[in-house]
């Protein structure tokens, strides 16, 4: 009487465990640090973020390597703000 | 029979109390919970009445599923015409008062009038009684929910209660149940308050009849396997909530100082890291708690670690506080932000709102439109812990100029403080946006602005549009149950799609709603979480009810365009700036400072964005200058006749 | 008449509980085919305001006082699972079993006058099978204590690591 899968079962097996994505929107590739690693790097922006390990295999990330970040932010206003003015 | 549920009319001014059954044909169109209470209010709501008018009807409601195995099936829905917004009221919380409801044999309590002094409703097995509440008035939300216990003399006494705040009718304060299990947004708390009730004690006894209990356990392991295993689901049982306050101010997508920036800095000490290392020290390792049959347990146990709580014992904090106590008023500090949780759950106010406003006044003190004559010699700068915390107090006790003000909402606020105090409102519909900033994001733009109740997460927001899913997820997603083959993409800053995903997310969020499910159980913060082709399956093992995934779709269709009737009724156009599905204006002219790279300089496109509303519109069947559902589309889905009074 | 050495009963490690009290919804379901705590024979007790939630069922007891105060006796032990059972034929439903447990594990169904207790749902308790967090367990008996004593140890070699951390920096 039903289908068997539906469509959020079968999406099951696109999950993927110890990797998350850059959360810069450009980036679309995953960042993969290595097991127990506290930082991570995108090599396509240059955003650094610190990670946090729930399980052994479920990292996430805690936040931003703040120095790292908010120079990039800050040299990325300033183009927007010189394109704008 | 979970069918054998009735619905009971309970009038305070005269003490009559009548009880009805629900017909399977009404279910059949409403399913129940919410959807169900959009029908009622409809029906039982006399257009233009003020919120606090005796007429006004408080409906308190279960889900379809509530209490029967589908996992979480714990959720208790609330609906009135909003104090705030003047429009739909409605509230959704977790807990465990609406599984106690129908064990005590009701689905939905329809309650008018307004009692001459202070009372409850004790419901038991079937029986309604209207108690003296004389005791319990001015009891905080979980001292009132004790005494009531002891009153009855049974621990297993379930309350839906209002706090103080709601006794002084502060126009966005909570229904709560337990210690912080809180239906929040439009003051449905001030409603209960303005009938001078206090609370509704439920205990039941009663049997509901699992329709096939065999298949319906071994779906429900099968269910609940595929929803604890996700991974933001796993997330949510260690950190709770507040991971995705974290996640979300990673990248600059989180209100701070009102609206000037979209990034709390440095924010260390309130990463959802810091609350789970709290929660281990003060309350020990096992500290997730779960609402009614959830293996989620998203809801953490602690004890306040310093200031002057120390030592006093609460739940959460959830991701709504960390916005509220720390990025929208600048502060950094969690304790900050475990004391405003405190606070706001003793009280039964939304914090949402409240942490909103108080930023707003923040930004006029900021600007000198407030001064420190005005806030009762409270330096009201942004990132001071204590003037946030004294203000809370002050808004819930109404006992400052401030305060008094700030508890009649926004845009009554607004217009006693006068000056140019209202463009720095960040709000839609009158009703304050939560701590995010959607200046990146125009799909979760498109959501506040156009979410029934008003500026609102919960009604219709695709947050896995932040995931950068790749596009045939999405689409194996969002194509179903009912075909779709426009465009979809998986960045969070194209406007294509996005009316889409966010209509699709409205009926979903809808039906789970009608279902008493939570929305961590749906396709919410998880791509691979259950929807419209998993429910069948357990409507039809737990009420023998058979549906299709379309017959569903067209069902939360029905619902949503109730819920628009009404609000099209009490005023509501698309550009109003007090009521319409507008964005405020900073939306459009402030961009974004700071963030990940590529949200800096972020703002909301005006033309795009209404391009986005008239394409979203168009897939209601709702008319593009009047917003109103169109004839042809109400006689589709069999509304043409409303109020049609069958219940 | 000896219980056999490998019996298994219900174990529960309160700390795990996360209070959602599923377990009494499939206890229901599993056993009378409906949602309604009040006939489920394991209960989650909640001291709310401190947030503690403390399943309680059946223990099985060897020397079990229902079994001793039956006047018909229509309780016995079932040595084969290690539990005591009830037989609804004899039973005349006078609730002595229910004045007498010491855990409140006996229940009573008034519609049908008929007590009620856990049966270990036949070796496949549904309890355990449901919840995630491992807060009820289906565990050889003579291995219950084995993790309040890794639970306690746990505690002595924290404050042995914080003591060795104490040492080195007064050391410094």
């Amino acid at each position: 009487m039903f289908k068997d899968k539906s469509t959020a079962e079968t999406l099951k097996s696109t999950r993927t465990y110890g990797q998350f994505r850059c959360p810069n929107p450009t980036c679309l590739d995953r960042l993969v640090p290595k097991p127990g690693e506290k930082t991570v790097k995108c090599p396509k922006c240059g955003t650094e973020w610190r990670v946090v390990w729930l399980k052994p295999d479920l990292p996430r990330i805690r936040g931003p390597v703040w120095e790292t970040n908010i120079e990039i932010a800050r040299k990325k206003l300033e183009e927007v703000e010189k394109k704008g003015g | 029979m979970a069918l054998s549920r009735r619905v009971a009319y309970i009038d305070l001014s005269t003490g009559k109390i009548e009880t009805k059954p629900i017909p399977v044909e009404i279910r059949k169109k409403f399913l129940g919970g919410r959807g169900l209470d959009a029908y009622l209010l409809y029906n039982h709501c006399p257009p233009g009445v003020d919120a606090f008018s005796p007429e006004n009807p408080l409906i308190v409601s279960a889900g379809l599923l509530v209490g029967t195995l589908a996992s979480a099936t714990s959720r208790t829905h609330t609906m009135a015409k909003s104090p705030l917004t003047g429009l739909l009221g409605s509230c959704n919380m977790g807990g465990f008062f609406s599984p106690e409801l129908r064990w005590a044999g009701f689905d939905h309590l329809v309650i008018k009038g307004k009692a001459d002094k202070p009372v409850y409703i004790w419901i038991h097995n079937g029986e309604i009684e209207i108690r003296d509440a004389k005791n319990l008035w001015g009891k905080s939300v979980t001292d009132a929910q004790w005494a009531v216990r002891e009153e009855l003399g049974d621990p297993d006494v379930k309350c839906l209660v209002c706090g103080p705040a709601g006794e002084k009718l502060v126009r966005y304060a909570n229904v709560m149940t337990g210690v912080k299990n809180a239906g929040g947004r439009t003051g449905m708390g001030a409603v209960m308050g303005s009938k001078n009730l206090k609370l509704i004690a439920v205990r039941g006894t009663m049997d509901i009849k699992i329709a096939y209990p065999k298949e319906a356990l071994e779906f429900n392991k099968r269910f609940i396997e595929q929803i604890t295993t996700a991974k933001v689901n796993q997330t949510m049982g260690i950190l709770g909530t507040p991971f995705i306050w974290g996640a979300t101010n990673s990248w600059g997508g989180v209100r701070v100082n009102n609206f000037q920036y979209n990034q709390l800095l440095f924010a260390d000490d309130v990463e959802p890291e810091r609350f789970h290392e709290i929660s281990n020290e003060t309350f020990g390792k096992y500290h997730m708690a779960g609402c009614f049959a959830c293996q989620v347990h998203c809801r953490a146990r602690y004890r306040i670690p310093d200031g002057p709580y120390k030592g006093c014992y609460d739940e959460g904090p959830e991701y709504t506080t960390q916005g509220a106590f720390a990025s929208e008023v600048g502060c950094t500090s969690a304790l900050t932000v475990l004391t405003g949780n405190y606070l706001c759950n003793q009280y039964g106010v939304d914090w949402l709102e409240l942490g909103s406003l108080i930023s707003w006044a923040m930004e006029l003190y900021e600007k000198g439109i407030l001064t420190i004559k005005d806030t009762g010699g409270i330096d009201l700068r942004f990132g001071n812990d204590e003037a946030v915390i004294e203000m809370i107090k002050h808004v819930c006790e109404r006992d400052t100029w401030l305060g008094d003000v700030l508890a009649e909402g926004g845009l009554r606020a607004a217009e006693i403080i006068g000056k140019d105090s209202e463009q720095y409102l960040i709000h839609v519909k009158g009703m304050q946006n939560l701590h995010s900033d959607e200046r990146a994001t125009p799909a979760l733009a498109l959501n506040i602005a156009t979410a029934s109740r008003g500026s609102d997460h919960l009604r219709s927001r695709p947050a896995i549009d932040l995931y950068h899913l790749p596009e045939p997820v999405l689409r194996k997603i969002y194509s179903s149950p009912i075909p779709y083959d426009g465009p979809l993409s998986s960045d969070f800053r194209e406007y294509a799609g996005k009316p889409w995903q966010v209509f699709w997310q409205e009926q979903c969020f809808m039906a789970v709603d009608c279902l008493g499910i939570c929305k961590y159980h749906t396709t919410f913060l998880g791509a691979t979480l259950p929807n419209f082709e998993d429910w069948p399956k357990v409507i039809y093992y737990n009420t023998g009810l058979e549906f299709t995934p379309q017959e569903l779709w067209t069902i939360a269709e029905r619902c949503n365009n109730m819920e628009r009737l009404f609000n099209i009724r009490e005023g509501l156009t698309p550009d109003d700036p007090h009521k319409g599905d507008i964005l405020v204006d900073r939306y459009f002219n402030e961009p974004a400072k700071r963030g990940a790279p590529d949200v800096i300089g972020a703002r909301i496109d005006r033309e795009k964005f209404l391009k986005m509303r008239a394409e979203f519109y168009r897939y209601h069947g709702w008319d593009e200058k009047t917003g109103a559902p169109t004839e042809e589309t109400l006689k589709r889905l069999g509304i043409d006749n409303e109020p049609s009074h069958l219940l | 008449m000896h219980e056999k050495a490998n019996a298994k009963a219900l174990v529960i490690n309160y700390e795990k509980c996360t209070g959602c009290r599923l377990c009494e919804l499939v206890c229901s379901v599993y056993h009378n085919g409906v949602s309604n705590p009040a006939k489920a024979r394991i209960k989650v007790e909640k001291w709310e305001w401190e947030g503690l939630y403390i399943p309680m069922s059946c223990r099985q007891c060897i020397d079990a006082p229902c079994m001793n105060v039956c006047p018909v006796r229509a309780i016995s032990r079932d040595e084969e699972l290690g539990r005591v059972v009830v037989d609804h034929n004899v039973c005349i439903g006078c609730r002595s079993c229910v004045a007498v447990c010491p855990f409140g594990a006996m229940g009573f169904d008034p519609a049908e006058r008929k007590v009620f207790k856990c049966d270990l749902c036949d070796g496949d308790p549904q309890c355990v099978r449901f919840c995630d967090e491992k807060a009820v367990n289906y565990t050889e008996v003579s291995r219950e204590s084995l993790f309040r004593k890794r639970d306690a140890a746990e505690k002595i070699a924290q404050a042995h690591k914080k003591s060795t951390e104490l040492i080195s920096e007064m050391l410094d």
